[in-house]
């Protein structure tokens, strides 16, 4: 099965370590070993976020434990998490700047 | 838990044993390196340094040789000069004689010719190799250990795997009572708050966005201003989302002990637990300034990808011959070549794979560094050829 890592227990975003398809379920996997199973439903390249939790526009997404930036957008767990549905809490719209 | 060292005369513990002959000078060094060449048991400390700079260089370069050349895993020293370059061979020799091991000076200038000089400089480092070739390993706790730490050729998968364990690692040696060192003043620019809410206190703290800041005067005054142009496109497209995302994986590396203090480049830490470093993000000014503030290890953290496969990574250019370098990679070419199967000491790819959990790799590798510590060869102690003298890191300009 295709699997993606929380690294801390309190995140809301989880990283793939595969390619993975939209409608496939996965293993989602601690530092520690697996913790469970959920179905992405989005594609999310390896290397990419998936959220484990549903999240409100607005909320803190957490990776490391730590908040990586802020929602732009409601998102469903399951969906894939990146700049189109989240900017940086520390330079908004640093996305734009390239 | 313990490992099996050299004890200095300075109390200190070194876990490797070298006779190390320093070049004060780039003028120096074919001299301090054929000289060690010749003797072993001796190895060359060849570097960058040249008369042509200013009092800060100049400061800077001082603080590193004579913190190389103090390092505990170098049992006595010769320092090797022509005698007029600044600082001085006798300049060199005065510091590092404050760490007690046996240190001698050898300059052209008060030599009867080339051939004198090079005879003289043989017998000398057989003298100390004989003598180091007494000394006895014996067990110490693991708090007499540091560690310095690097990431390099990062990809999507350095956060949570190498920079994960290699925190891990961090984490568990600053339990013991142990010291570590991280550095890369760059990656921390628009997101110092992130580490400097781990400093121990608000000093500490206010240092590091003084440090961070600095950094980013200098990059300004060439004209360019990299707040706000980060990630970049190519992070964006490995999975990066915003400038915290990146930082924190680099970061990851630092583990999650609480900051104690700031160092210069090059300057010795104060007390035990986990410190930062200004520094540059160049392999070799990142390594010597580490080593010189007491590192005993080198971990190099790769991310994978083509940076784990050409002969001669940046990580082991400028390298410090008796500083041993674990080497971490994060993900694994497909197929694997022979060359990388055989040049790291630690696969965290496992992680990636999904046959290892970060906790499975993290008590392996830490169980490495205890055994690298106690005189376990690493991959690059194992391979002889090509090396590059010791960059030192320089902010003015050369004249």
């Amino acid at each position: 099965m295709k699997r993606a890592i929380r690294i801390n227990p309190d995140d809301n975003a989880a990283t793939a370590l595969n390619d993975i398809e939209a409608g496939e379920t996965i293993s989602l996997v601690s530092k520690s070993g697996p913790i469970g199973e959920m179905t992405a439903k989005q594609a999310v390249p390896f290397g990419h976020k998936l959220a484990v939790t549903d999240i409100k526009k607005g909320d803190k997404i957490l990776k490391y434990g730590e908040v990586i930036g802020l929602a732009t957008q409601q998102i469903s767990k399951g969906d894939y998490v990146h700049t189109h549905n989240v900017e940086s809490a520390l330079l908004p719209g640093a996305k734009e700047a390239k | 838990m313990e490992f099996l060292g050299f004890e200095r005369p300075n109390g200190s513990v070194g876990i490797r044993n070298y006779v190390a002959v320093i070049s004060s000078g780039r003028c120096a060094n074919e001299m301090a390196a054929t000289i060690a060449d010749a003797v072993p048991g001796a190895v060359p400390v060849i570097h960058t340094h040249v008369c042509v700079r200013f009092k800060d260089d100049n400061e800077k370069a001082l603080r590193v040789i004579t913190g190389i050349g103090s390092s505990p895993n170098v049992a006595a020293a010769i320092v090797v000069g022509v005698g007029c370059e600044n600082p001085s061979p006798a300049t060199i020799a005065g510091e590092i004689a404050k760490s007690k091991k046996p240190v001698e000076v050898l300059t052209m200038m008060e030599s009867d010719g080339f051939q004198s000089f090079m005879d003289q400089g043989f017998s000398i480092a057989r003298r100390m190799v004989a003598e180091a070739s007494r000394m006895q390993r014996k067990p110490f706790p693991l708090s007499y250990l540091t560690l310095g730490v690097k990431c390099g050729g990062s990809s999507a998968v350095s956060g949570i795997a190498g920079n994960a364990v290699t925190g891990k690692v961090l984490d568990r040696l600053i339990a013991e009572g142990g010291t570590a060192i991280f550095s890369e003043t760059t990656e921390v620019i628009g997101a110092e708050h992130l580490l400097a809410k781990r400093a121990v206190n608000e000093e500490v703290a206010r240092r590091l966005r003084e440090m961070v800041d600095r950094q980013e005067a200098i990059i300004k005054a060439s004209g360019e201003d990299i707040r706000g142009t980060q990630p970049t496109r190519g992070n964006i497209a490995e999975g990066l989302t915003t400038i915290e995302d990146k930082s924190l994986g680099a970061m990851a590396k630092s583990g999650t002990s609480p900051l104690q203090g700031v160092l210069e480049y090059g300057e010795k830490p104060p007390g035990k637990g986990l410190y930062f470093m200004d520094s540059t993000a160049m392999t070799s000014e990142l390594i010597s300034s580490e080593a010189a503030a007491g590192a005993h290890i080198h971990i190099y953290n790769v991310g994978g990808g083509i940076s784990s496969s050409f002969r001669c990574p940046p990580g082991w250019m400028g390298e410090i011959p008796f500083i041993p370098q674990i080497a971490v990679v994060s993900r694994q070419s497909k197929p694997r070549d022979s060359q990388e199967k055989d040049f790291f000491d630690i696969y965290a790819d496992t992680i990636v794979e999904g046959t290892e959990s970060v906790d499975e790799v993290a008590d392996r590798f830490f169980n490495e560094v205890v055994a690298v510590a106690s005189g376990k060869l690493t991959k690059r102690e194992m391979r002889k050829g090509y090396r590059e003298p010791i960059v030192l890191y320089t902010t003015g300009p050369i004249v």
